[in-house]
């Protein structure tokens, strides 16, 4: 005897009707899905009949013979769909170098499928090579730049359920889109409540920034807000924003553009900051609490009541009564605030 | 060449080619505005795909980094000087088309114009920094259109127009490369790094 065993394909909701390999409509057979015997009521002579299959079908399906049990039949069923069109997109982050085009199943099939991807500039045919990881890209070099004539990239996706395909066409300016800036740095400036320091560097994967260089748009608010400020800086990779609140924490984020073509980067990894603020005076050190004790105590003391009594101010020998009184009542009211 | 390389002679280069990227950034933005007048006046859609585009000079090349700094100014002031001669052409049949009736297109065809030439001047003058000088004007003259219906010409002009707003760019970027101080008026840069 022989077994088949191999892999059959079907579709979700399709009724499926399996042979015992070469065996007779009526030998008596056993099938079994994924090692469970199958009750007889699926069984038509030694057909096995499944009804408007689901992805819980999926599995290996035996068939032995009714009494020797020996294998007769093997199969792998997986249940899936055809491939709706997929989703294609084609990117330059890295100009003048070249393009990479990317793409996605918008559901999925639960079956192996394999993507053929062309590339046309004009008359001619390039070539898209596949990356190893993600696998779902593939990047062209470009042959030629400044060139007018559009490119034509268009993705075929087949499995064993059927086929589908998308295409997309763009002009060599239209896709160029950096990645956001690296290492976005924000820090206070001393002494100065009102400014953050924000610098940043060019995405790694920008080949050429001096031939090709890139603009920036800077954007910042305080978390307390919703509102966001912009700058746009037509070069260097710094800026130091001027106009913060005194002692709030700021959002920054920065995004770039090749200076003359293209659309602009995702927004970089956001960064936090507050300005520098001065310290209270009250809360500092220990040594600083000593050497002000005087000055800060003497705030709670009661004026001097020499000043007040100042002798060469007053006239008459009521005055020092009224001095003594005012001293009195100032050294009362001092001792309400200790 | 030792005039050519002398440190007063690079001064006014590297001073000629930062306002040469300041034209060609503007001279862009101008013909970018200048192609959305001339696809509403002239009724075409903006997507309309025009092919090869008889005697314009396409901005496209092949291996752009390799080239010598010569090269691109060479290949720039031979591109300009043929768009001067079209857009005068353009010019010239605009007004014959509509006449006093266009306000808008015929201006900014003439601004154009006046851009194309000013910044074929400033490569004039770069060439003539280097050893060799500007060729001489060959005089080619633009291509005959009477051949053309009224459509085909006006695809025509659509096409002259995108092109030389793909050479504002090439041009930008030619000019970028020669203020780098590692590249003479005559060296090539080193060979091209694969991705």
């Amino acid at each position: 005897s022989s077994t088949d065993s191999h892999i059959q394909y079907e579709r979700v909701g399709a009724d499926v009707t399996m042979k015992c390999g070469s065996m007779d409509w009526d030998t008596a057979v056993t099938w079994t899905a994924n090692g469970t015997d199958i009750d007889e009521s699926h069984l038509n002579g030694s057909y096995l009949i499944l009804k408007k299959v689901d992805l819980t079908q999926s599995g290996q399906y035996s068939c032995y013979e009714g009494s020797s049990w020996h294998l007769k039949y093997q199969t792998y069923l997986r249940v899936g769909t055809p491939p709706k069109e997929p989703v294609l997109m084609c990117r330059s982050n890295n100009y003048p170098k070249g393009f990479y085009c990317s793409w996605h199943l918008p559901t999925p099939t639960y079956i192996p499928n394999s993507f053929n991807i062309s590339v046309i500039h004009g008359t001619r045919e390039m070539v898209c090579e596949k990356d190893v990881f993600p696998k779902n890209r593939c990047h062209i070099r470009y042959l030629q730049l400044f060139s007018t004539v559009k490119y034509k990239v268009t993705l075929t996706v087949t499995n064993a359920l059927g086929k589908n395909s998308t295409s997309v066409t763009f002009d060599e300016f239209a896709i160029v889109k950096p990645d956001p800036p690296e290492s976005v740095v924000a820090k206070p400036v001393p002494n100065n409540p009102r400014r953050l320091e924000v610098s940043w560097q060019n995405p790694s994967s920008w080949p050429d920034p001096e031939s090709f260089p890139l603009k920036f748009f800077l954007r910042y608010r305080p978390l307390i807000l919703d509102q966001w400020q912009h700058v746009e800086l037509s070069d260097g990779t710094s800026h130091t924003i001027t106009d913060a609140y005194a002692g709030k924490e700021y959002i920054i984020q920065v995004a770039a553009k090749d200076n003359d073509i293209g659309t602009w980067s995702d927004w970089s990894v956001a960064v936090h900051a507050t300005p520098w603020t001065e310290e209270p005076k009250h809360l500092t050190t220990e040594a600083q609490v000593t050497e002000t004790t005087s000055a800060s105590t003497s705030s709670f003391m009661p004026p001097p009541t020499t000043k007040i009594c100042d002798k060469g101010a007053v006239v008459g020998s009521g005055a020092v009564a009224v001095c003594w009184t005012a001293g009195l009542v100032l050294a009362a009211y001092g001792v309400l605030f200790i | 060449m030792a005039a050519a390389d002398s440190p007063s002679a690079a001064l006014r280069r590297h001073d000629l080619c930062t306002r040469g990227i300041r034209l060609a950034g503007k001279m862009r933005a101008d013909v970018v505005d200048l192609l959305d007048t001339y696809v509403e006046r002239q009724g075409l859609d903006a997507s309309i795909s025009v092919t090869v585009v008889e005697g314009v000079p396409a901005a496209a090349v092949e291996h752009w980094d390799e080239q010598t700094g010569t090269q691109r100014l060479l290949e720039n002031l031979a591109a300009y000087r043929a768009f001067r001669a079209l857009l005068a052409q353009m010019l010239e049949e605009q007004q014959e088309q509509l006449g006093e009736a266009d306000a808008a297109l015929g201006p900014a065809l003439a601004a154009v114009l006046l851009q194309v030439s000013a910044f074929a001047y400033h490569l004039e003058e770069l060439l003539r920094l280097e050893s060799r000088g500007p060729p001489s004007e060959e005089g080619a003259a633009p291509p005959a259109l009477s051949h053309l219906g009224l459509f085909e010409r006006k695809l025509w002009g659509l096409g002259v127009l995108r092109e030389l707003a793909q050479w504002a760019v090439r041009s930008a970027r030619d000019l970028r490369q020669l203020t780098k101080p590692s590249l003479g008026s005559s060296s090539a840069p080193g060979p091209a790094e694969s991705p």
